[in-house]
């Protein structure tokens, strides 16, 4: 008789242990979220300003700018959802990198000091979103690890869990700047 | 910065009246050892020869004896390279200093201040004795450093009563100006657990080590290897340590070979060379003027100032120029 309560007993600590580490691993999913939330909006806020200083000179890009605007607005919606988020981002990222990169062929915005500014600006929070973005992705896999496993995955079936995405690198972040292409510029 | 060839160009060309004279001190200092430790010996065995006739070999005070010699011998060395070491860091190490860079300041019988030390958050064990000498402070290409020999012991009781003393660190200790700002804390040490216990159980034991923050799985196997990072904002964690500069990190390690601590607390960096010894010490029984020992001395100083270019740590972000 004591066995079966100490083998139920010891059962029981393990089911509690198990939900209790998913729990934690869902938590800091969520809480490293936020951390990603607040760096891209600190993003957010440059984009208005950055579009407006350098609108005027950068005629050819008008579309990539809009663009960036469309995608800022989209993205500030209220009531998305994480992985929304996390798309809207990548879109995002590239885009402001092709601008970057078109920065290159005008000497006008180069010699201006406000651009320069915020290209500086914009460069440190990039750094911040890559920091967040892999923190994220670390707490993903881990959750993601936990859910697939044995034994958490049952418990995690029991609980509803599901697997999260991650931040992938874009097509165009991983494609290297075209130099004779930047050259080739009118 | 001046590279290796041109330190030790300096070293052997500058330098060389110098350590000529030094040389010549040396080989009197080992002349009289030699003579004073034949002496010593000679009495040692004689005392020892008289006390065993009389005492039996495994007497007290036969133990009180040898001890006493120890200690003498220990003083009389001491006593007689004091002199010579003192030189030897005025006329050798303080040129070799200034030679690297003019602005920097050498002090040999100084240290790096205790609370930066414990503020690195390294080492977890409370300090009851706390030494070091040969303090360098000043700027390299705008950044702050500051660095010098350090030597951290605490002392236990055991069981009947006798104290001892245990070294916590003993090497080089390091304190720079970083090139980001942080609030967090980030704490990188050598990965013992994942070497002697592989990576599932070894992360395990890891993870559960209460007297330190998170753990921090870091995306470089490569560094994960070698190191397990602990911190309180897994963000921030990120943020300093990016992908180049855990590539620098890991390169700095192959370079030192020596256990790498490294810390980010208060917008600095902090780097503990686990070396087991006293640095900058002339050599007494090897010659000065030795390929080896030359370089002893001009990697360990051109490596030591050399980190904030390696780190590039030089390279701030505009908000912080």
């Amino acid at each position: 008789m004591t066995a079966v309560i100490i083998i139920i007993g010891v059962l029981i600590l393990i089911a509690v242990l198990m939900y209790n580490s998913l729990i934690g691993k869902k938590n800091q999913v969520e809480n490293i979220f936020a951390g990603v939330d607040a760096v891209l909006k600190k993003r957010f806020d440059l984009i208005p300003n950055l579009v407006a200083s350098v609108e005027r000179y950068m005629e050819h890009e008008k579309s990539t700018l809009e663009k960036v605007t469309a995608l800022r607005a989209e993205a500030m919606k209220p009531g998305i959802s994480n992985d929304q988020k996390i798309a809207l981002d990548a879109k995002l990222t590239a885009a402001l990198g092709s601008i970057t990169v078109a920065m290159e062929a005008y000497p006008d915005l180069k010699a201006n000091e406000n651009v320069m500014h915020l290209q500086r600006s914009l460069n440190e929070i990039e750094e911040q979103i890559s920091a967040a973005r892999r923190a994220y992705n670390q707490s993903v896999t881990d959750l993601n690890n936990a859910i697939e496993m044995f034994p958490t995955n049952l418990m995690a079936g029991w609980m509803n869990l599901s697997r999260r995405a991650v931040f992938e690198i874009t097509v165009a972040e991983r494609q290297n700047v075209n130099v004779s292409h930047l050259f080739s510029r009118p | 910065m001046k590279s290796t060839s041109e330190l030790t160009d300096f070293y052997y060309k500058e330098l060389y009246p110098s350590l000529k004279e030094l040389e010549e001190t040396r080989k009197r200092i080992v002349s009289q050892l030699q003579w004073y430790g034949g002496m010593g010996i000679v009495v040692f065995a004689l005392a020892a020869l008289w006390m065993g006739k009389n005492f039996g070999l495994f007497h007290p005070l036969m133990m009180a004896v040898t001890i006493g010699f120890v200690a003498l011998a220990s003083i009389t060395y001491r006593f007689m390279t004091q002199g010579y070491a003192r030189d030897f860091k005025a006329r050798v190490i303080t040129p070799l200093i200034g030679a690297i860079d003019p602005l920097l300041l050498y002090n040999p019988d100084f240290m790096i201040s205790r609370y930066l030390f414990e503020r690195s958050n390294l080492f977890n064990h409370s300090i009851d004795r706390y030494s070091g000498n040969d303090y360098v402070k000043g700027s390299i290409d705008g950044t702050a450093i500051e660095f010098s020999d350090v030597h951290a012991e605490y002392q236990t009781r055991d069981s009947k009563g006798r104290t001892q003393w245990h070294t916590l660190f003993r090497g080089l200790f390091l304190v720079a100006e970083f090139n980001k700002h942080f609030k967090s804390k980030t704490v990188i040490l050598p990965d013992q657990a994942e070497k002697s216990f592989g990576s599932l159980i070894g992360g395990w034991l890891q993870s559960i080590n209460f007297s330190r923050d998170d753990l921090i799985r870091l995306d470089d196997p490569e560094f994960e290897k070698h190191f397990v990072v602990y911190g309180n904002d897994p963000i921030e964690a990120r943020y300093i340590l990016s992908h180049s500069m855990m590539k620098r990190l890991l390169d700095f390690q192959k370079k030192v070979s020596h256990p790498l601590f490294v810390s980010f607390v208060h917008n600095h960096i902090h780097v503990a060379i686990g070396t087991g010894k006293d640095l900058f010490e002339p050599a007494v029984f090897t010659s000065l003027l030795d390929y080896k020992q030359a370089m002893e001395y001009v990697n360990t100083l051109r490596n030591t100032i050399g980190l904030v270019e390696e780190l590039k740590l030089n390279e701030k972000l505009w908000s912080k120029e």
